[in-house]
């Protein structure tokens, strides 16, 4: 659906996006990540065809960004970020004149509007001025702009940029169900939500691709430490003994205790879960036990070692 | 073509709804009335040649109101879209430069021209209430509308241009002003460098709308000014869609 190769982009004495290639295929929906003006929001300008490239190309659907600018425009969404609206106009008069332009006519224009409307719970406030909207619902009405004839492709980026966090939701369930649909790309800071719904994450700093994987891949490779923490009702000394008699562990660390619970970290020998055998061995102390559980590395970390200086 | 369509009734629909277009048509139809109505009075104290039509377009209080309106007309065509990022939003939709480049400037065409109707209902008024005439011959009457026309079409050009350089409407709306003084301006260059050759002076009529505005007020119509300005407006229009573009020229 996407493929860029050796894509530049150079403003007056500073590179933005600095020789970067991918590929998104039809259905995924990719998360692209980075750190403020990592050049996400210029790559989207590029793929949109609002921007040119210094260098390098860039097709969607086989189209070429620069040469037949308008097939690509025909087959994208974009909803750019801080979602600029016309203000004077009302919801569902600009989603209708966003449908025609778009090359819907009559009928099916007005048919698309509704759809969109219905898609982003736009329908109660279909005749309020779009300057009187709340945050949460301009970014809706740039959502059904985006989808709105039903592109192939959605470039959305920071869709929820600025919302709460009930809105958030509400936002990332519409994307996962648009993902069923269509091929998205959005950028985003909030990592969660690419851990929900992206089928693969393309990490960007300082206009370069630092990463490109699934979210579990991106995690899994960070090897996390595996280290365990336990509460059992024991007596700590005795606790610790026990523990490290396991063949798998390599220390055990009484962190702190409160009333009679010890809460102990566990570092296995090699990257083992080893929880198992912790429940069992409570089980067979007769510990009463009321926390066990295995540290993950989060798609934040990976981030953050990734990008991190 | 359709698309032209639809931006050209969204840029009316946005005109006609905003309080600025009523503003100006209200504002500008009173002082043409004062004007109007100041001259009248004039005219039936002192004796002059001259009719009705051909003394209002040669007023300098005319002209002066008149190249406030283009600064006014024009600021917001482009400029706001820069600001508001809605620039962004347009052109990634399948619309070309030149459709929405187009459609603003025709959109703002039309608004010119229901701003001057009123000026001609002054004069039809005029002569059902007195019984006398406005212009000697008819002609000096389509001359007018004509004249009015070209030069605005020109106008609005400039300011289309001036518009589509920056993010500040103010900043668009003082080179509109200064592009469009400065251009009526070139035809006076009679009374301020007589010393002129004479080759040049004759080229300066070419382009001087004093010139042409006298000419066209007497009925006599000529097809080198309608030439002049419909052509420079068109220039106008492709510079302004080359700036539009520039943003998507490979560096
Ligand atoms: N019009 C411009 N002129 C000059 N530099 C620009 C322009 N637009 C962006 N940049 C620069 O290009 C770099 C990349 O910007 P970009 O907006 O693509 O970042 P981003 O990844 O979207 O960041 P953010 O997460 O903050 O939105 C930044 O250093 C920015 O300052
Ligand atoms: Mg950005």
């Amino acid at each position: 659906m996407i493929s860029v190769r050796n894509l530049t982009k150079r403003y007056a004495g500073h590179t933005a996006v600095d020789d970067i290639s991918f590929e998104v295929d039809r259905g995924e929906i990719v998360g692209f990540l980075g750190p403020n003006g990592a050049g996400k929001s210029t790559t989207m300008r590029i793929l949109t065809c609002f921007l040119s490239a210094t260098r390098g190309t860039a097709s969607v659907g086989g189209f070429d960004v620069f040469k037949d600018s308008i097939e690509v425009r025909k087959r994208i969404g974009y909803m750019p970020e801080n979602v600029p609206l016309y203000d004077d106009m009302r919801v569902k008069e600009y989603l209708h004149f966003r449908a025609q332009l778009k090359g819907l006519r009559g009928r099916s224009a007005r048919h698309a509007t509704g759809e969109a409307m219905d898609t982003c719970s736009l329908q109660e406030v279909r005749r309020k001025m779009i300057g009187t909207l709340s945050k949460g619902y301009r970014q809706r009405v740039g959502l059904a702009d985006a989808l709105v004839n039903k592109p192939d492709l959605l470039i959305l980026d920071e869709p929820t940029n600025g919302l709460d966090p009930n809105q958030i939701r509400q936002v990332r369930e519409l994307i996962k169900r648009l993902g069923e649909r269509h091929t998205i790309l959005i950028s985003t800071h909030i990592l969660s939500e690419v851990e929900m719904t992206a089928t693969r994450v393309i990490i960007i700093d300082k206009g370069q691709i630092k990463a490109s994987d699934t979210p579990q891949n991106l995690i899994r490779r960070l090897h996390s430490s595996g280290t365990v923490h336990l509460e059992v009702k024991a007596a700590p000394g005795q606790v610790i003994e026990k523990i490290e008699s396991l063949a798998d562990v390599k220390t055990a660390i009484h962190i702190s205790s409160a009333q009679d619970w010890a809460s102990i970290d566990i570092h296995p020998c090699s990257n083992v879960d080893i929880r198992e055998q912790l429940f069992a061995l409570s089980r067979e102390q007769n510990w009463p036990l009321r926390e066990l559980y295995r540290d993950t590395a989060s798609l934040e970390d990976a981030f953050v070692n990734i990008t991190g200086s | 073509m359709r698309q032209f369509f639809i931006l050209l009734r969204k840029e009316l629909r946005s005109f006609f709804l905003s309080p600025l277009a009523y503003v100006i048509i209200a504002l500008f139809t009173f002082l043409n009335g004062w004007l109007f109505s100041s001259i009248v009075t004039a005219m039936r104290l002192r004796v002059n040649q001259h009719s009705l039509v051909y003394n209002l377009f040669d007023s300098g209080w005319f002209w002066m109101g008149y190249f406030f309106l283009f600064p006014l007309l024009t600021m917001r065509l482009f400029a706001e879209e820069k600001k508001m990022g809605t620039l962004e939003t347009l052109f990634t939709a399948p619309v070309r430069s030149a459709q929405v480049v187009m459609a603003k400037y025709f959109a703002t065409a039309i608004l010119y021209i229901v701003i001057m109707l009123p000026i001609f209902a002054f004069f039809f008024l005029f002569q059902d209430i007195t019984g006398e005439l406005a212009a000697f011959q008819s002609g000096s009457f389509y001359g007018a509308a004509a004249i009015l026309m070209l030069v605005g079409l020109f106008n609005i050009a400039i300011g289309c241009f001036a518009s589509s350089l920056t993010s500040n409407q103010l900043i668009a709306a003082m080179i509109t002003f200064v592009g469009v003084v400065l251009h009526y301006f070139l035809g006076f260059i009679h009374f301020f460098g007589a010393k002129l050759p004479t080759e040049l002076l004759d080229k300066v009529t070419y382009f001087s709308t004093v010139e042409h505005r006298r000419l066209f007020t007497e009925g006599l119509v000529d097809t080198r000014p309608i030439v002049y300005y419909l052509s420079s407006a068109i220039v106008m229009l492709f510079l302004t869609h080359q700036i539009l573009e520039r943003r998507r020229w490979k560096a």
